[in-house]
């Protein structure tokens, strides 16, 4: 190894590089006899960890099984999933062998040393350390994150369901099917867009007056004429720290219609008591975001509260010399410094109320029904979803309609991120 | 020129391996066929012969009941049988769809009778084949209720229907007749205190007074139940729906409406404010825990001279359909349900087996709460078991919701409920 090499007019590159079609060969046509040995039983040992899995993966992948008896599509579909990942980390490490067969021929071609093993060694734990560490956690993540959104992906374009559930029957690829019937069959189409409504009205309802309520709050108790500041401030974080299923269940109790106490005791003393919040749509979704709001201000609170004391106070000091009122010296600095801080984290409080699962679930299971459509009155996307995939096992519908909650979800995320004054370069103090 | 040699070498290759290795592939699935194939021959050529063991899965807390029978089976025929508990109502079939295919899953496994029809669809229950003098031994219902698409997947081994709970303190004993607990409930208490309280705004119980008035919820097709025949709004119904209104109107709070009205309606019995309610064999423990002396008797008569047909639940014993050993997975079911094990089963756990025998036994008859079971068990329908039902639940939950706190008529109510019960049988079901 390290040898010199006397020709400028060699093709060391090009020979190399052909002969990793079989990798390790052009390591070994380098001279780098180690690298290539570890290339080829890598590969070899690939082929033989994995033939029966790429073998049956793609054809499993493509066919879903051909006799129920004997195949399990979703077994098969699984394992399709698992093919195409092993096959592209596969490509990975294909790919990493021509490279590195090309490069090092390339350096013999301009008479450079290539390197030696404690070099390349040196520069494996040197510059690609960050990387072998991150190997692992990148695997995990793999298995955990991407093999599960490609499940749902291609679940979407199948007619999984009650009658086409293995092992006594087979699942078949529909193509778009899923989605066109969510569009076109009347009582389909009629349940998702009023599920997407109140989804909408939800989502902004519930998180504007959270947030609201959370920088309102901060502000006030910010103000330096206020006593007792931390007691409120402890008071404030309190629903916060209660888990927010109890709270949920202990408000579905309150919020009973002849013995929950809200009806009973504080809205009687006003002379209403009859209202039926778990009965009524519209009762029910006031409750639900009025709900939220406690639940979801203590955060806004308490971030809001540590960014109001980075504010520098010459700023105020010089409103006032100028004669800002009150609202002019919140409108003007601690607003934009307010929102400016912390713009992504409020984002992320609208799309996590978009799939606010426990609150819906929780408080009244999405209820209460309503006529004509099959979702409840408060259902939101995400527990429509559920309650498809529980009650009535429409598989496949289900996963089509998470594929189109997500498209909105990851549209309007990545849409308000970039927007954002927080993610551009200019700085804003 | 080396980035697009290296970029077409690779999709060279990769085109190169799948074509390749397609008809290979094809080759290979089709090898694994047939060795399933020859090896499946191989095992139904062999059912007379003995397994080693038989995996059973048991409900809960169940187990004490099972293990006698496990033994004696045992000595009989020399298999050993293992068990292990699992939750039946939820647990049990999501492991099942799991492991069955696996091949990791059990022999002979509980199930409630309403998922029978979903599990045999999905093919995971296979039916059974027994003599007629088994099924002779169950009563008629239980049979039935084990019984879907014409083919009998399995055999009762517990039954259980709501009854009529009284809180011995407010009540001598059970009144003859809805008219009379009606008259009873009027001047029963102060604010806040009721003679009885029901979930009728629930379908599964607000079902026995619309089927007592005629409703019903699939028609009858030569014993099996037919999803295109639906008697959700029919005359009966509609009268039973408005005799349901007028016991929220003139009784029940609104307060034990929906879904959080069934720990309200406990709360208030337990707190020792309500007289008396309809509720299930399931309540017995909270009720013995919470130190209530109460009495239990069959549902009292409707006014128009019929008794309520509460909707009865089974529970039976099924041989898994990847199972390699039906025969004898068949005879265990057979001998864990005969009239010696039940018996012994019904004193361990107190679930009420099936079995005409037993229920003329004085072990039965001379007990209040089983006796009470099982004779308002004779006078209900079993829970149809096609899946079709997973569609009643919900719209007529509403329906009867609507009709409870009286904001539609029973009419309007029923006709709109019957009407997405079909389109969504429709949707979901249409079997294609």
């Amino acid at each position: 190894m390290g040898e010199q090499e006397s020709t400028y007019t060699s093709n060391h590159r090009t020979k190399a590089l052909a002969l990793s079609i079989i990798p390790g060969l052009g390591q070994v046509y380098n001279r780098q006899w180690i690298k290539g040995i570890v290339f080829f039983i890598l590969t070899a040992s690939f082929f033989i960890a994995f033939s029966d899995l790429l073998q049956y993966g793609f054809w499993g992948l493509f066919t879903l099984g051909i006799d129920p008896k004997f195949d399990h599509s979703i077994t098969l579909l699984v394992e399709g999933i698992l093919a195409v990942i092993v096959t592209v980390l596969g490509f990975g490490i294909y790919a990493l062998n021509l490279r590195d067969a090309f490069k090092v021929g390339k350096q013999r071609d301009a008479n450079e040393t290539p390197n030696s093993v404690r070099q390349q060694y040196q520069n494996l734990v040197g510059g690609g350390f960050p990387y072998l560490m991150m190997t692992p956690g990148f695997l995990l993540l793999i298995f955990v994150v991407i093999f599960p959104i490609l499940f749902v992906i291609l679940l979407s374009f199948t007619n999984y369901d009650l009658y086409h559930s293995p092992p006594a029957n087979l699942v078949d690829w529909i193509g778009f099917q899923n989605f066109i019937d969510i569009f076109r069959i009347p009582i389909w189409r009629e349940t998702f867009f009023s599920v997407l409504a109140w989804t909408v009205i939800w989502t902004f309802g519930a998180t504007t007056l959270q947030i609201g309520l959370g920088i309102f709050l901060a502000v006030l108790m910010n103000q330096k004429e206020i006593k007792f500041q931390k007691l409120i401030r402890t008071i404030f974080i309190l629903p916060w720290a209660v888990p927010a299923f109890v709270s949920i269940l202990v408000f579905a109790g309150m919020f009973n219609e002849t013995f929950g106490t809200i009806n009973n005791d504080i809205l009687s003393i006003f002379g209403l008591g009859n209202i039926p919040w778990l009965t009524n749509p519209t009762y029910t979704k006031i409750a639900l975001i009025m709900i939220q709001t406690w639940l979801g201000f203590p955060f806004i609170f308490a971030m809001v509260t540590g960014v109001l004391q980075s504010i520098p106070s010459e700023l105020y000091e010089a409103a006032e010399v100028d004669g800002a009122t009150i609202m002019q010296k919140f409108r003007s600095i601690t607003l934009p410094l307010v929102l400016y801080a912390t713009a992504p984290i409020l984002i992320t409080q609208y799309t996590f109320n978009f799939n606010n699962f426990n609150v819906i679930f929780l408080f009244n299971g999405g209820g209460p029904a309503v006529a004509g459509q099959n979702a409840g009155g408060t259902d939101i996307l995400i527990s429509w979803i559920y309650s498809l995939t529980v009650s009535s096992a429409q598989y496949g519908k289900a996963a089509a309609i998470t594929m189109i909650l997500s498209l909105i979800v990851i549209v309007v995320a990545l849409w308000q991120f970039k927007k954002t004054k927080s993610f551009q370069e200019e700085d804003m103090m | 020129m080396k980035r697009w040699l290296s970029v077409l070498l690779i999709a060279f290759l990769a085109v190169g391996l799948l074509a390749a290795c397609a008809p290979e592939r094809e080759q290979e699935a089709e090898g694994s066929g047939t060795d399933g194939e020859s090896s499946e021959e191989g095992s139904t050529d062999e059912t007379a012969e003995k397994p080693d063991k038989l995996v059973v899965w048991e409900d809960k807390d169940k187990g004490v009941g099972l293990e006698p029978a496990i033994e004696s089976f045992e000595e009989e025929y020399g298999i050993e049988v293992e068990y292990k508990e699992l939750n039946m109502s939820d647990k049990m079939r999501e492991q099942l769809r799991l492991d069955g295919p696996a091949g990791t899953g059990p022999d002979v496994l509980t199930l409630p009778h309403d998922q029978i029809g979903q599990l045999a669809i999905e093919g995971l229950i296979s039916p059974i084949e027994v003599d007629s003098s088994v099924t002779e031994k169950f009563t008629e219902s239980s049979i039935q209720a084990q019984t879907y698409d014409g083919q009998l997947y399995g055999l009762p081994k517990a039954t259980e229907t709501p009854v009529f709970i009284y809180n011995k303190e407010h009540m001598d004993k059970a009144p003859e007749s809805f008219d009379e607990l009606y008259e009873f409930s009027q001047n029963f208490g102060g604010d806040k205190e009721y003679g009885f309280l029901a979930l009728w705004d629930n379908f599964y119980f607000g079902n026995a007074i619309m089927a007592g008035y005629g409703g019903y919820v699939f028609g009858d097709d030569n014993g099996a139940a037919n999803p295109q025949d639906l008697g959700l709004n029919n005359e009966g119904a509609i009268e039973g729906a408005k005799y349901i209104q007028k016991w929220y109107e003139d009784v029940f709070p609104a307060g034990i409406v929906g879904e959080s009205g069934g720990s309200a309606k406990d709360g208030l019995f337990q707190d020792g404010d309500v007289a008396s309610m309809m509720d299930g064999p399931w309540a017995y423990q909270a009720l013995n825990e919470a130190g209530i002396d109460y009495g239990v008797s069959p549902l009292p008569e409707l006014p128009n001279g019929e008794y309520p047909q509460t909707f009865i639940g089974v529970k039976g014993w099924h041989v898994s359909a990847q199972s390699e050993n039906q025969e004898w997975s068949t005879k265990l079911v057979e001998h864990l349900t005969n009239a010696e094990n039940a018996k012994i089963r019904y004193e361990k756990t107190d679930e009420i087996p099936p079995v005409k025998s037993l229920m003329e036994d004085p072990i039965i008859a001379d007990n209040e709460k089983a006796n009470a079971v099982a004779v308002q068990s004779q006078r209900g329908t079993p829970m149809p078991n096609i899946p079709e039902m997973g569609e009643v639940w919900e719209p007529m939950a509403q329906a009867l919701q609507v009709i409870a706190t009286g904001k539609a008529s029973p009419e309007e109510a029923l006709n709109e409920a019957q009407d997405t019960v079909k389109t969504n049988i429709e949707l979901n079901h249409s079997g294609n």
